[in-house]
């Protein structure tokens, strides 16, 4: 009754839906053959690069990539403090 | 003239290959083809029992490949359709004791002998599965609207895109249409826009695919059954003939009657 009641509010969503966006992200990993540790991989050296030039917060720096309807992009967020005025 | 060798596979075991290729090579056979239908999945027999042909096996396979015996000594006659075949697994020998290079020789022999050389597929990617794709020429890919299922046909679907195997299609098995239609299964073109390979069509989950694996007559000998009709239709358009996809959800009063009509 409650989880009745708790899709028909919407909280919960349908369960096909869940399963085919799940399904899409993991597919898309599974054919690139990226695993988490490359990504972490991927992760570090981008920190590595900004840091040559900004002062950047690691800690929220995060890469992910995304499908979209015919491409896959890699999105990379990153809080930047403050960038150096002369680049080393 | 070489006949069409078709393998049957999905990555992940239980979804109903051995049916679908009991099913699929009954059907052709009742259109007038000859059909020899191979298990390969050595270790783990099981298109023997769904066909109800268990009790007649003498020589298998591995037998065949080793030259213990004559091709045609290996093969069981179906109890119904005199132009049907099937070659049974060996169950006491591993995967090993066959190779793909075997399996392209005996497959392209058989095809020399039959219009359709179907071969049933063991679960996995590993040996048993490079030598039961080595054979072929066209392989259908069975799936359920389930994640697992989903995911492992399309690691298989990745690996025969890889190989030599071009013609690829898809099966859909055990789609539940009501929970589909409370949005608790994926959808049918939810698994295609997923796995993007052109759908071969749809078998509805039925309680007469147990009944008939029990019995050992497969599905297709039934009239009036709805799965039954779906492999009917699936074996139809492998065999190149073009039948709508949308009839294969179709129900209620005037579905079934067509169906008891046109079986």
């Amino acid at each position: 009754m409650v989880s009745l009641l708790r899709r028909f509010f919407g909280v919960d969503k349908q369960s096909g839906q869940v399963a085919r966006k799940r399904m899409q992200f993991v597919l898309m990993h599974d054919r690139i053959d990226i695993t988490p540790d490359l990504m972490e991989a991927v992760r570090k050296d981008i920190l590595d690069v900004l840091s040559k030039y900004m002062e950047i917060d690691g800690k929220s720096l995060k890469v992910d990539l995304e499908q979209g309807k015919d491409f896959m992009a890699l999105i990379s967020n990153v809080q930047v403090k403050r960038v150096y005025r002369h680049a080393t | 003239m070489a006949g069409k060798t078709i393998v049957v596979t999905s990555g992940k075991g239980g979804v109903g290959k051995t049916t679908t290729v009991a099913n699929l090579g009954t059907t052709l056979a009742k259109k007038k083809y000859s059909v020899v239908m191979l298990d390969a999945d050595i270790g783990l027999r099981n298109l023997d029992v769904v066909m109800g042909l268990e009790n007649r096996i003498v020589y298998n396979l591995v037998d065949i490949i080793e030259g213990k015996c004559r091709k045609a000594q290996a093969m069981i006659r179906d109890r119904k359709l005199s132009n049907l075949f099937i070659i049974p697994a060996a169950q006491t020998r591993e995967k090993s004791a066959v190779n793909p290079e075997q399996m392209k020789q005996l497959c392209a022999e058989l095809a020399e002998e039959f219009d359709f050389v179907i071969i049933d597929c063991p679960a996995g990617i590993e040996q048993g599965f490079k030598n039961a794709v080595a054979g072929a020429s066209t392989a259908v890919v069975v799936t359920t609207p389930e994640v697992s299922a989903i995911r492992d046909a399309d690691r298989v679907i990745g690996l025969l895109e890889a190989s030599e195997l071009k013609n690829i299609y898809l099966v859909i098995n055990r789609l539940n249409v009501k929970m589909v239609k409370k949005g608790d299964m994926m959808s049918t073109e939810d698994i295609i826009a997923l796995l993007s390979v052109p759908l071969l069509g749809v078998v509805p989950e039925s309680e007469e695919v147990v009944i008939s694996t029990n019995r050992g007559i497969p599905l297709v000998h039934e009239r009036g059954s709805k799965a039954g009709s779906a492999f009917r239709r699936i074996a139809s358009r492998l065999n190149g003939e073009s039948i709508p996809i949308d009839e294969d959800g179709a129900d209620g009063f005037f579905g079934r009657m067509k169906r008891l009509i046109w079986n």
